[in-house]
């Protein structure tokens, strides 16, 4: 995939891993492995990145005798979320536009 | 294994600020952590990371110039007073110095995408010649004869040719020039962290 693309899409997948309930590092890029590969390195960025603008909190908890991160969406996460809806909206009428000579 | 990983990293990134340096160790210790708890060996959870040099690679290619150079000039205890003053004085010598170094760093930068600008000026004259050529052997087909006009627009379609073939090398010349000023970037960041 483009390399501009995915990482425009990161930030979002990422949201999306932790949309239902707060999750750690470790198990956001296990879920998210199956759609898009990205590297520890890579989500240290995001993370640090989607934390400065507010779209999601941290916080420590233990887990089995050691600290791990939790990351919470906020609420102007979700509602990234829904923009990036929108968008896709737009480029889906795009692809139809792109693709429509091939049917 | 995961010790001597973190220590190695850690001892890598001794340019970045400290609570920086702490909080990206211990992000990684966790991944670490959790993959031997979903049943890796130490090694493999560690393997999964990367090697130190791709981590630090990475982290360098992430983090604003600015910030290294911050962390480099920040004097690790407070300065005297005379020392101050030294400073203060010295700076029609160390100023000079500084601005030296940045025009070189510069200079390289124009040197190397002065390349690129001269690629893209040939390639340019290479279709103006086409476009020239093929517009041209008109006239010259009714004036100069069948010969002229014919050896005129076979010229157009020779510089046509050459103009297809040269916008590929331009391309590459490009993506060559642009990888390997980022690898500089890379390494003079490499050059902050390291020097102590």
């Amino acid at each position: 995939m483009d390399i501009q693309l995915k990482r425009g899409l990161l930030d979002v997948c990422v949201l999306a891993a932790i949309k239902d309930e707060p999750s750690y590092g470790y198990k956001i890029i296990k879920d998210m492995k199956p759609y898009i590969e990205m590297s520890e390195s890579t989500l240290y960025t995001i993370l640090k990145r989607l934390e400065g603008a507010k779209m999601l909190t941290v916080t420590t908890a233990e887990h089995e005798g050691r600290l791990r991160k939790y990351y919470r969406i906020t609420k102007s996460g979700v509602k990234r979320i829904e923009d990036f809806k929108d968008e896709w909206q737009e480029i889906m009428s795009i692809y139809r536009f792109v693709t429509k000579e091939d049917a | 294994m995961k010790e001597q990983f973190l220590n190695e990293l850690r001892s890598r990134l001794k340019g970045l600020p400290k609570n920086e340096i702490d909080e990206r160790i211990s992000f990684y210790a966790e991944m670490i952590d959790d993959g031997i708890e979903e049943g890796l060996s130490e090694e493999e959870a560690v393997k999964r990371i990367g090697t130190v040099d791709s981590v630090v690679s990475q982290i360098l290619s992430e983090v604003p110039f600015s910030k290294l150079v911050k962390e480099k000039i920040k004097p690790k205890r407070t300065l005297k007073g005379w020392e101050v003053a030294l400073i203060v004085l010295g700076f029609p010598l160390w100023l000079p110095l500084l601005l030296v170094a940045f025009t070189l760093i510069l200079v390289a930068y124009i040197v190397i995408w002065s390349l690129v600008i001269v690629a893209w000026s040939i390639e340019f004259s290479f279709i103006m010649a086409t476009i020239g050529c093929l517009i041209g052997c008109i006239p010259i087909f009714i004036h100069g004869g069948a010969l002229s006009g014919l050896s005129a627009m076979s010229l157009g379609l020779v510089s046509a040719g050459i103009s297809i073939l040269f916008f590929l090398v331009c391309i590459k010349i490009c993506k060559v020039t642009i990888n390997f000023t980022k690898k500089i970037l890379v390494s003079l960041k490499n050059g902050f962290l390291n020097k102590e």
